[in-house]
């Protein structure tokens, strides 16, 4: 039941950017230099995120990437569902059409996997980019 | 972050059998109800057995049964059976890190593997039991 590194690195993507700069816009380049990520794979990471309306593209000298919205906005289960698609470990949860068991409408399973996808989006859409940059810079505070 | 096949047919097979009067139950009765190729469902059960999730009894009247009581059986201890592996992101300590990755390791995905854990962990095979049949009791009052 993994989650795919598409969609960690896209958090620790923005995670970089809510925590480095919140203000102007980023080279991928540095992105990359810093998190270990490669420059191809941040590009396609930040198409979907793009598309999925939390980054930018600003042109230019400055030009890079910047956070389209505020980082008190931007949950983890946004930036996540950016790349999955949807949270559920099983399809039925929210298209039941496609299971195609013969007994599906008495599936003694289905229950549990609608649990679980709450458990999951619960988690994930009460941690901000907000909360994460604040306890991460208290870290490194702590830390220094 | 899907559950596999394995694991879904798996948890039906052995909630399935949880369900059945009898003492011994056979694979080709549950392969029937639950719509699963008896093959398979062979293979799930030799994994099953070897992890002492369910007790075989060999001869003409041989079959299944489960090793514990259904309250004292758990969907953790099943899928992870079934799952290998029930981690967002893997059990192994990765090296390298940066503070960074390791940081988001522990608020975010350590975080959703541990809710996960907790609604599997008190999830029971009773539990499921009785929910199903509350929820086959409200379709046949749907359906008259």
């Amino acid at each position: 039941m993994k989650l795919s590194t598409k969609s960690r690195y896209a958090l620790e993507g923005l995670a970089y950017i809510a925590i480095y700069s919140p203000n102007e816009a980023i080279r991928i380049k540095q992105i990359a230099e810093d998190t270990g990520i490669t420059v191809a794979y941040l590009e396609q990471i930040f198409f979907l995120l793009k598309k999925a309306g939390l980054l930018l593209t600003v042109r230019g000298a400055k030009g890079g990437f910047l956070l389209a919205q505020s980082p008190k906005d931007i949950t983890v289960g946004m930036v996540l569902r950016a790349i999955e698609h949807d949270l559920a470990p099983v399809k039925c949860v929210y298209d039941l059409e496609s299971c195609t068991s013969k007994v599906r409408s008495s599936c003694v399973n289905r229950q549990i996997w609608v649990r679980l996808t709450n458990a999951i989006e619960n988690t994930v859409d009460n941690i901000t980019l907000e909360d994460l940059k604040v306890k991460y810079l208290k870290r490194k505070g702590d830390v220094t | 972050m899907k559950i596999s096949t394995r694991g879904r047919y798996g948890l039906r097979a052995v909630i399935d059998l949880a369900m059945q009067e009898e003492e011994c139950v056979s694979l080709a009765e549950i392969a029937a109800r639950q719509d699963i190729s008896f093959n398979y469902l062979e293979s799930i059960f030799s994994y099953l057995r070897r992890a002492g999730i369910v007790i075989g009894t060999a001869g003409s009247l041989g079959g299944y049964t489960l090793s514990k009581t259904a309250a004292e059986m758990n969907l953790y201890d099943i899928l992870k059976v079934l799952e290998g592996e029930l981690s967002m992101t893997g059990s192994h300590e990765p090296e390298n890190e940066t503070d960074l990755r390791s940081f988001l390791r522990e608020e975010v995905w350590d975080v959703i593997d541990k809710n996960i854990e907790e609604v599997l962990k008190k999830t029971t095979i009773k539990h499921m039991k009785e929910e199903f049949s509350k929820q086959e009791d409200s379709n046949f009052c749907a359906g008259l």
